[in-house]
């Protein structure tokens, strides 16, 4: 459905996309995940041919979307990040503008807004100036005005910026109801809603791909990024250095004293497990042990073991 | 020859865009939704019962005048070189195209716009001509006034020559500024700086060729200044004498200004 290959976009001074590479095959829903500024919008913009790239190539829905964007665009449903709409406009007359502009008439149109209004849960808004919409329903429209074509492709730039739980919680719903039917690529920097709607991710960090995998794969690769709790009765100094001499352990931190007992969190290298390690070297000193656990990795962990730049915290 | 040859240019520009603009039915689609916009505004409304306004003050000034005694001035010439109408030609034009693109940049909806299958040539073109259609309508009640006269008149009011010179220059330097209006709205998203734009362009053109009058330059370069004159082309319009020259002057600048538009428009979708 998205073929990119080596699309680069250069501003002056600055590149926001670098020599990027990635396919999304129909039927997927992808998710486009990075920090603020990772150059998730320039792709999209760049898909769904509202500025070129400076070098490189992307095919859309099979058609390139620099020579042939018109064909391109009549089969992508695009909702731009801040759902930008007409106040002045009431809902299904926006949305009747949508379908026209959109090559649709007459009868299809008019199916075109039943079948979105309804999708979306418009009904009841369908009258109301867009200007008097709560921001839930704003963004319900833009994704009524992104499907009413039924494209093949829907591209949503940060669908749930700027809802409550509860709204956020009925667009992923209605995200996974669109994926059974439609490719989707959802660019977000919510790692818990890649987690729950989509089936790959694309993990996006100054211009470059850092990683693009289903989340259970990343997170699976980054197990033992989750850190290890210990808590030992022996003197801190000793147990922190000899922990630290355990072969793949990579950083020992004192987290906190209570009387004797001294908390640590251990950080091992990526595939890992130095639990039964500190086990023995706790026996073989004889220091009572009272609690060691693993603290599971998650999205979060892999996203910022991935995007974390060497000067943040 | 050359008038021809230029002529056929201009008109085979126009079609060709128009012919663009048209094909698929979303020319349309944008033109009455822009329409649509201008007459749910209030400003459009204020717009219109102004120049109403000052037209029919103009008109009533004119015929007071002429009741006085006889004139070597016809009624058509007196309405359209009075102050109303030169107050209303100033506001008009910064007032309907301020907010064409800079609204829409503002409010970010010509991403939607631009990423849905239309050309950035089918989008100027259906603002240009949406404001082209209200300025038009702009000036439609001020014929009713000579109308009326004519219908109430017992002389035979045949001034017909006078009246058509001064609104095919009208439609003229609507065009003209309307482009300038449109390349100024695509230059800001600031309404406010998109209408101080306009309206120092039309005022140029306007003090062009007498503003040289009292400063010594030499008289050619004077006369060729002139001949960018807004007020010396309605003068010589108003009286009767419909020049080509002038019809071709404001036909290829407005191209040339709607295609910088075009260019800057396109150059902001690369840009942003």
């Amino acid at each position: 459905m998205i073929r990119v290959s080596n699309l680069t976009k250069r501003y002056v001074g600055r590149t926001a996309v670098d020599a990027i590479s990635f396919n999304v095959e129909p039927g997927e829903i992808v998710g486009f995940l990075g920090p603020n500024g990772a150059g998730k919008t320039t792709t999209i913009r760049i898909l769904t041919g509202y500025m070129p790239a400076t070098s490189g190539s992307a095919v859309v829905a099979g058609h390139d979307i620099f020579r042939n964007s018109l064909q391109a665009q009549q089969r992508i449903g695009y909702m731009p990040e801040n759902v930008p709409l007409y106040d002045d406009m009431r809902v299904k007359e926006y949305l009747r503008f949508r379908a026209l502009l959109k090559g649709m008439r007459g009868r299809e149109a008019k199916n075109g807004i039943a079948e979105a209004i309804d999708l979306c849960g418009l009904s009841e808004m369908r009258s109301k100036m867009i200007g008097a919409l709560s921001k839930g329903y704003r963004q319900r429209v833009g994704l009524a005005d992104a499907l009413i074509h039924n494209p093949e492709l829907l591209i949503l730039d940060e669908p749930t910026n700027g809802l409550d739980p509860n709204q956020i919680r009925r667009v992923r719903k209605l995200i996974k109801q669109l994926g059974l039917s439609h490719t989707i690529l959802v660019s977000t920097h919510i790692l818990s809603e890649v987690e729950m709607t989509c089936d790959r991710v694309i993990i996006l960090d100054r211009g470059k791909i850092r990683a693009a995998d289903t989340p259970e794969n990343l997170i699976s690769q980054l197990r033992t990024v989750g850190h290890i709790s210990v808590e030992v009765n022996a003197p801190a100094d000793i147990a922190g250095d000899a922990m630290r001499k355990i072969s793949r352990v990579k950083k020992v931190i004192k987290e906190a004293t209570e009387g004797t007992w001294t908390k640590f969190t251990v950080r091992a290298e990526s595939g890992t497990d130095v639990r039964e390690s500190i086990v023995q070297l706790a026996n073989a000193n004889h220091w009572p042990l009272r609690e060691i656990h693993t603290h599971g990795a998650s999205l979060e962990d892999v996203f910022v073991e991935l995007t974390q730049s060497p000067h943040t915290d | 020859m050359a008038f021809t040859i230029t002529v056929s240019v201009l008109l085979g520009i126009m079609i060709l865009c128009l012919w663009r603009f048209f094909s698929g039915g979303t020319g349309l689609v944008l033109l009455s939704k822009e329409l649509r916009s201008f007459f749910f505004s209030p400003i459009a409304w204020v717009v219109l019962t102004l120049v109403m306004l000052l037209n029919g003050l103009s008109f009533t000034a004119a015929l007071a005048d002429l009741r006085e005694g006889e004139r070597s001035i016809t009624l058509t010439a007196y309405t359209f070189n009075s102050i109303q109408f030169w107050l209303a030609y100033f506001f008009i034009f910064p007032v309907i195209t301020m907010r064409l693109f800079a609204e829409e940049q503002k409010l970010g909806t010509i991403e939607t716009l631009l990423t849905a299958p239309v050309t950035t040539i089918q989008l100027l073109l259906a603002k240009y001509l949406a404001a082209l259609t209200f300025y038009i309508i702009l000036w439609l009640p001020s014929l009713l006034n000579f109308i009326i006269f004519q219908m109430n008149s017992t002389d035979d009011y045949s001034s017909i020559g006078s009246l058509t010179g001064s609104y095919t220059i009208i439609f003229l330097v609507g065009m003209f500024n309307i482009a300038i209006g449109c390349l100024a709205s695509a230059l800001t998203k600031n309404q406010l700086v998109a209408a101080m734009i306009c309206f120092t362009f039309c005022l140029l053109h306007f003090l062009l060729g007498f503003i040289l009058q009292n400063l010594s330059v030499p008289d050619a370069f004077r006369e060729t200044v002139a001949h960018f004159s807004t007020q010396i082309h309605v003068r010589a319009f108003i009286d009767g004498l419909i020049d080509t020259r002038q019809i071709i002057y404001y036909l290829s600048f407005s191209i040339l200004l709607l295609s910088i538009t075009y260019h800057v428009l396109e150059f902001r979708k690369w840009k942003i």
